[in-house]
């Protein structure tokens, strides 16, 4: 019932003019976005996350994603404070590189300008640059922020996972995959 | 001695004898190694083996980080050491009265702790955190706890072989994780008539104290259940409804495993008594909390895992945190009591819908009571359950023959059940894909809709290999349609079948997506398109089996009156349901591209792909399986293209359905269900033409004007509404 509430905020369309996509960057504002630059950065991160999200991390964890996929880990800071991140990996999934989103963080005061977005928006360049076919993650069915956000990208809500999480929540995997080049295919 | 080499150091590792050593393994105290170690390494780094890279890395786990490691949040070593520190004395009390009011309350948090694993989480973290219920030789001294304790455990015990036995999903399989719990106490085999017994005691007692004081010297050596007179009847009525609640709930689940349904009866018997128990211990609990031993009386019993509003003694959440890993477990928060009665009586009324539903032979009734059963939303008991109905043996109910539902759901006369083609092994496959059907129906709804959407191939990849045996076993007579030879008929009649029971798969496939909220508003209209194109294909091949089926009867009735048939042919109901559904579906779609395409709302326009990724991969599966050939984004956006909201005011699919519905509400007139469904549907052809109305009058006059959709009237099609802002 809840769920009917929220619908008619979030997915209402009015019917007056065309919808301009409102960005609310922070132009100028002073954000400045790095790509992972070595070890100085990932106690920048691991605060981040510890703070913003329920699951432990281990120290390995972060470094896993860091060390091995360091083009795909971003972080946004604010006249020197890192206030975002976003922490990703790549790899063969049934014969195609496929990318996916691990860790996304704002820190609280700093959201709804945008930084999540082009956050994630880096790391998804630089995963269809790599050649990934489909970019995948998981979020909580009631993360409704999360969800909004990935929609807007151009994510579906490609399966349900039943309690996916330890707290007995369920999660969407949600999934966004690039265009091929259907005339190249076809011409031959 | 195991030896590890740290830096130019030798270093001996004792092995530790306490701990009994594997096949391959003994067990090692790795101290000195890692104190050695840490004068080496700094925070964070790792000793980077060659078969141990960042990957494996990370199930690492920091010790004393009460996030991660499972022994420091323990607030016993061991069992033993619990009960040597008297976390679990026997008795509770020697105030007689204190040790049934504690009683009580164990028996009510073990139910909160049931329904807590019944929900979701592990044994090990709620039924068996009781330290009495981990060393049952403990309270045989106190006869009524030592009872409860058997039954609980000999319920669990059930339940777990239950789930076990329809070998359901790894998402749900923590169910069935015992960790080598004493799930099996000596003697719990016999907990019923230990029930029995002291039942018997306690309603002497209860009768004793409820007597008139002239009678009651008779009764006198009738020893009261506890000291407070006042408060003997209360107790004594607080305990046998809980008693009996567990005898009467350890039967129906008996009951409920007997073969081809035939506890049915008895156990619906059993599920009334449960309800009745579970209703008295409600109405006791005002009793229970103002005579409770914590002495806080606190407002909102809503809040606790007992009746009284007490925490119980004997409990301990942590006790099997070493049992559990590797997963560090987290603190789970247990159902209040009240809760826990809810859900109990939520499964115990599942149940009884199982035990009620009347083992009908034919497989689309089957299929319909399943899913109407999942719309209760069922948990994993009650699905459990119904599951160990449908497919026993083998066999539907454990009764019928998957070949002989095979032939009735194909229409075929009963004479077939015993042909030969059951013999062929494309059929005998079918029969399989069917049962395995049958089981994916009963499973939670998330992983159902992805196992439907992979089965799709599988009934894809049958009916080519039914049509190749067929043609090899009868050669080319399969395609002339009018010879008479049975065998064939057969054939033509259940490839057909199978192609009808696909496209239902499919559409049970699109409509679940509605249900767990896969779609966003941008994705209906595709969807929508896609049900109305699936649904035509259904609504074909269900018309082209009944008249077959009919074709078949008639000539065997000997040509009677053959003209007149054919001027009186009326379409079957069923088809004509699927017809309005079609107008539906299809009165949406054309809602929904015409306000896209002429007020650009309901658009999904992301920086990295188009439309037609997310139809790819919102229809992935069906196109892989090429349900329906010849379909691709293309078709779908010829259709939309050019939709427009001037056109659509002068041709309404949504009247459409709203007339049919009306006329089809006299054929169903005996059919509840059906008429539930028409009345559905013309709900929500209403809502859509009263809207299409509004945005065609006012849309472009009135900017303020917003429009959304909603599930309020049937659970897959959508009603628009239209709102001023
Ligand atoms: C999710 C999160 C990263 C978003 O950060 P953010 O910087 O505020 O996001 P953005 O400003 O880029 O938001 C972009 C769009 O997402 C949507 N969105 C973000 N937060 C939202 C919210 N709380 N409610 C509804 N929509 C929201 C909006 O559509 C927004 O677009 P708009 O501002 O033009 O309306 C942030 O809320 C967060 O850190 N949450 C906790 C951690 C978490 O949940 N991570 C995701 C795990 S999958």
């Amino acid at each position: 019932m809840e769920t009917e509430k929220n619908k008619k905020d979030d997915e209402a369309e009015g019917l007056g003019l065309p919808r301009i996509e409102a960005k609310r960057y922070l132009q100028g504002s002073g954000v400045e976005y790095v790509s992972y630059g070595g070890e100085h950065h990932l106690p920048l991160i691991m605060n981040l996350v510890d703070q913003e999200l329920s699951e432990p991390y281990s120290i390995f964890t972060y470094r896993y994603f860091v060390y091995l996929w360091p083009q795909l880990s971003f972080l946004a800071f604010h006249e020197g404070k890192c206030v975002g991140t976003v922490v990703c990996k790549m790899g063969e999934h049934q014969n195609t590189l496929r990318g996916y989103i691990a860790m996304l963080v704002v820190l609280k005061p700093y959201r709804g300008r945008g930084i999540a977005t082009e956050l994630v928006t880096r790391a998804i360049r630089v995963m269809m640059e790599s050649g990934c076919e489909e970019v995948t993650l998981e979020a909580e069915v009631t993360n409704k922020g999360a969800l909004a956000l990935y929609g807007r990208l151009g994510f579906i809500r490609a399966k349900r996972l039943f309690r996916y999480y330890l707290n007995g929540v369920d999660a969407f995997r949600l999934k966004l995959l690039f265009p091929v080049q259907r005339h190249t295919n076809i011409s031959r | 001695m195991a030896e590890e080499k740290i830096g130019d150091t030798d270093v001996q590792i004792p092995v530790n004898p306490t701990i009994p050593s594997g096949d391959q393994s003994v067990w090692a105290d790795v101290s000195p190694l890692l104190q050695l170690a840490c004068k080496d390494l700094h925070d964070g780094e790792l000793i980077h083996g060659e078969n141990f890279n960042l990957f494996a890395a990370m199930s690492a786990l920091e010790i004393m980080d009460p996030k991660m490691d499972s022994g420091i949040v323990s607030t016993y070593y061991s069992v033993d050491e619990a009960i040597e520190k008297g976390a679990a004395p026997v008795p509770l009390s020697f105030d007689r009265t204190i040790d049934i009011q504690c009683t009580i309350d164990i028996m009510d948090h073990l139910l909160a702790c049931e329904a807590t694993w019944h929900k979701g989480h592990s044994l090990a973290q709620t039924v068996f955190s009781c330290v009495y219920l981990l060393r049952p030789d403990r309270t045989s001294s106190h006869a009524l706890l030592h009872s409860y304790c058997m039954v609980v455990r000999a319920t669990c015990n059930a339940l777990v072989s239950a789930v076990s036995d329809v070998r359901t999903n790894e998402e749900e399989d923590l169910f069935t994780l015992t960790y080598g719990l004493p799930l099996k106490g000596d003697g719990d085999e016999k907990c019923l008539s230990v029930l029995h017994a002291i039942d018997e005691t306690i309603s002497r007692q209860l009768r004793a104290c409820k007597a008139p004081s002239t009678k009651r010297r008779v009764l006198e050596d009738i020893e009261p259940l506890q000291t407070n007179p006042d408060l003997e009847e209360g107790f004594c009525k607080a305990v046998l409804c809980r008693l009996r609640f567990r005898k009467h709930f350890y039967h129906v689940l008996m009951c409920m495993r007997r073969p081809q349904g035939k506890g049915f009866e008895l156990a619906r018997k059993h599920i009334t008594s449960c309800l009745s128990e579970l209703d008295s211990m409600l109405k006791l609990e005002e009793f229970l909390r103002s005579n409770n031993t914590c002495g806080t009386v606190r407002d909102a019993t809503e809040e606790a895992t007992t009746a009284s509003g007490c925490r119980p003694i004997g409990f301990d959440s942590s006790l099997n945190s070493r049992l559990s890993a590797p997963t560090p477990p987290r603190a789970i928060k247990l159902l209040y009591w009240k809760e826990a009665v809810e859900y109990f009586k939520k499964l115990l009324n599942d149940l009884q819908v199982i035990c009620s539903y009347t083992l009908d032979p034919v497989l689309e009734v089957v299929l319909r009571f399943v899913v109407g059963f999942q719309k209760l939303h069922p948990d994993l008991v009650a699905r459990a359950y119904l599951q160990l109905l449908l497919v026993q043996d083998g066999k539907l109910y454990g009764r019928d023959p998957v070949f002989a539902v095979i032939g009735k759901a194909s229409l075929l006369p009963d004479v077939i059940k015993n042909h030969d083609l059951q013999k062929n092994e494309a059929v005998v496959q079918l029969g399989q894909l069917v049962t395995n059907l049958l089981r994916i129906l009963c499973t939670n709804a998330a992983w159902q809709r992805r196992k439907l959407g992979k089965i799709l191939q599988e009934w894809r990849i049958i009916h080519v290999q039914l049509e190749m045996a067929f043609k090899k076993e009868f050669g080319d007579t399969l395609s002339t349609s009018n010879d008479e030879n049975v065998a064939v008929k057969i054939c033509n009649q259940i490839l057909i079948w199978v192609e009808e029971q696909t496209y239902w798969i499919a559409t049970r496939f699109l409509t679940l997506g509605f249900e767990l909220e896969l779609y966003s508003p941008s994705d209906y209209c595709m969807v929508y398109w896609y049900i109305y194109v699936i649904l035509i294909k259904l609504a074909e091949k269900t018309h082209v089996k009944m008249m077959r089926s009919n074709d078949n009867g008639r000539r065997k009735g000997k040509k009677k009156r053959d003209s007149k048939d054919a001027k009186d042919y009326q379409i079957p109901p069923a088809v004509v349901l699927f017809q309005c559904q079609i107008y539906l579906a299809e009165g949406l779609v054309m809602m929904l591209a015409a306000l896209r395409n002429e007020y650009n709302v309901f658009q999904s326009l992301g920086p990295f792909n188009t439309e037609h990724e997310r139809f790819l991969q919102h229809f992935e599966l069906l196109q892989k399986a090429c349900l329906p050939d010849h379909i691709s984004y293309f078709s779908f956006k010829e259709t939309t293209n050019h939709a427009r909201l001037s056109t659509l005011s002068m041709y309404n699919c949504f009247k459409d359905a709203q007339r049919i519905a009306k006329e089809l509400r006299i054929t169903y007139s005996n059919d509840p269900e059906k008429l539930n469904e028409l009345r559905r549907i013309e709900q929500v052809a209403e809502h859509n033409v009263v809207a299409l109305n509004l945005v065609c009058r006012l849309g472009t006059l009135d900017p303020s004007l917003k429009i959304y959709f909603e599930f309020s009237h049937h659970p897959y099609f959508a009603s628009a509404v239209v709102k001023r802002s």
